[in-house]
């Protein structure tokens, strides 16, 4: 599956969700993966500028800074359904500005690992810390471990590039949308990505200039107490507010956790 | 106890141990630095107060206190921003705030005014508008149709009702809208909405402010 030879001293990027066949091939060899994703290198976003647009995906504009800065040996790239269009322009963007090996990739899996953290009770901000590092491993759940709670909030989106915004909501907030496909390891399946609880009060989120916002904003109005966020590079003050407000109207029990 | 909302161009005061007096309005500007009051919300409020609560929260606790509905939609058009909540079966239904793209607006209708030397309450509404979704965008289209050799009031007033009809639509499109925020006192502004208007006033958020008040102190 790989295409350059790896070892355990490779240092590879992946940006979305490669398919499973790769990310087994880099655990095989010991490979170190970085979730460009992510915002791993420190400088200011707008060093991006000279490559994207400034009105582009924050996720995005994070990951080719990140490829610029980390050494690294090879990226993959998701292109398929299970990230977005602008990835696949951004994969012609990586080859030009980068001189290591980028390979765009397709995953289409479709074998489901289950998502035990998206459902139980745990501080939002861990769960999707677990739930993001989990991408870089092809090892099965333990479904014993994490068992479902009751929720009093949802989150619906793909992780934002600001995990700030995970402060404001209790710990059983269930996690739905793309992150939830992220964990199942299912990333282009639309039915899950589409699912929500009409029962409990909903942020639906979505970065800013993704085309996911169009998603966030129709699944939003269809939930019975959905609230349409979305949000650029960080999560502003008044972005927190809202989200503080909405829970607060809709009566979301915060002592509960 | 003194409960403030302060807000980007103007704060409002009560003081709940002198029953029967109104709230008090100041300009921002004017507050002093070291001011502390018991409970506070709006643009400005975390720095005046140990006990703060949610402009958004104010608001719908508010709309609670003075609409008599179940079902409603009320909008704060403010300086900086603009927010709404709306309410079916005395539940929320939905809310809303635009602080990045619905910007200023509130700010840039006082400052023309005062910058044309014009009076809104003599301004007739009309017929046309531009298409507004910021103050600070706004104001490039006055510039254009003044330069065209639309009058100055006329650019302004298209504006004004641009801005109107950007918060009409923000809102959900209502049939009845109550509105809140200085903009109430704005009879061009108040007669560009499309639909039947309710004015609640400045001092919404106070009111919220006030029902909390009652419930946590």
């Amino acid at each position: 599956m790989a295409h350059t030879p790896l070892n355990k001293n490779s240092r590879v990027g992946i940006v979305g969700i490669p398919p499973l066949d790769i990310i087994r091939h880099l655990n095989a060899v010991g490979a170190a993966i970085f979730d460009l994703d992510e915002p791993i290198v420190k400088v200011d976003i707008e060093t991006a500028a000279p490559h994207l647009p400034r009105v582009y995906c924050a996720i995005l504009r994070t990951a080719v800074i990140n490829a610029l800065h980390l050494d690294l040996d090879a990226i993959y790239i998701d292109v398929g359904p299970g990230k977005c269009d602008c990835a696949l322009h951004v994969s012609t963007i990586f080859k030009d500005i980068v001189s290591i090996p980028v390979y765009p990739c397709r995953n289409t899996d479709t074998s489901a690992y289950g998502y035990p953290l998206s459902r139980t009770r745990m501080s939002l901000m861990e769960k999707f810390q677990k739930i993001t590092r989990g991408v870089q491993s092809a090892k099965p759940y333990d479904l014993q471990k994490n068992a479902p709670c009751k929720p009093v909030a949802g989150f619906w989106g793909v992780p934002p590039r600001d995990f700030s915004l995970f402060e404001l909501f209790p710990d059983r907030t269930h996690v739905y949308g793309w992150t939830r496909c992220m964990e199942n390891k299912t990333p282009a399946d639309t039915a899950l990505e589409s699912y929500f609880n009409p029962e409990v009060p909903t942020v639906f989120f979505s970065q800013s200039f993704c085309a996911k916002t169009a998603l966030a904003k129709f699944l939003a109005a269809k939930h019975p107490k959905g609230l349409y966020l979305d949000i650029d590079v960080g999560c502003s003050s008044s972005a927190k507010a809202k989200i503080q407000a909405f829970l607060e109207l809709s009566g979301v029990p915060y002592d509960l956790g | 106890m003194i409960l403030a909302d302060f807000g980007t161009s103007y704060c409002k005061f009560l003081d709940l141990s002198s029953p029967g007096k109104g709230p008090v309005l100041t300009p921002t500007k004017d507050i002093p630095r070291d001011l502390r009051v018991d409970l506070a919300t709006g643009h400005n409020g975390k720095r005046f107060s140990e006990h703060y609560v949610n402009e958004l929260t104010a608001l719908a606790r508010g709309g609670e206190e003075l609409i008599d509905e179940d079902e409603y939609v009320l909008l704060d058009c403010g300086s900086r921003d603009i927010k709404f909540v709306a309410y079916r079966n005395g539940e929320l239904a939905d809310m809303g705030w635009n602080v990045e793209c619905g910007a200023s607006m509130g700010f840039t209708i006082e400052l023309l005014e005062r910058y044309y030397n014009l009076d809104y309450d003599q301004l007739p509404v009309p017929d046309r508008t531009f298409s507004v979704t910021c103050g600070v965008l706004g104001m490039s289209h006055i510039f254009d149709a003044v330069s065209s050799g639309i009058s100055e009031a006329e650019s302004v007033a298209r504006f004004v009702k641009g801005i109107a009809l950007n918060a009409f639509r923000f809102a959900g499109l209502p049939d009845t809208l109550y509105l809140s925020g200085g903009l109430c006192d704005n009879k061009l502004f108040t007669q560009s909405f499309p639909c039947r208007l309710v004015p609640l006033g400045r001092f919404v958020l106070l009111k919220g402010l006030e029902k909390i008040a009652e419930e946590r102190f």
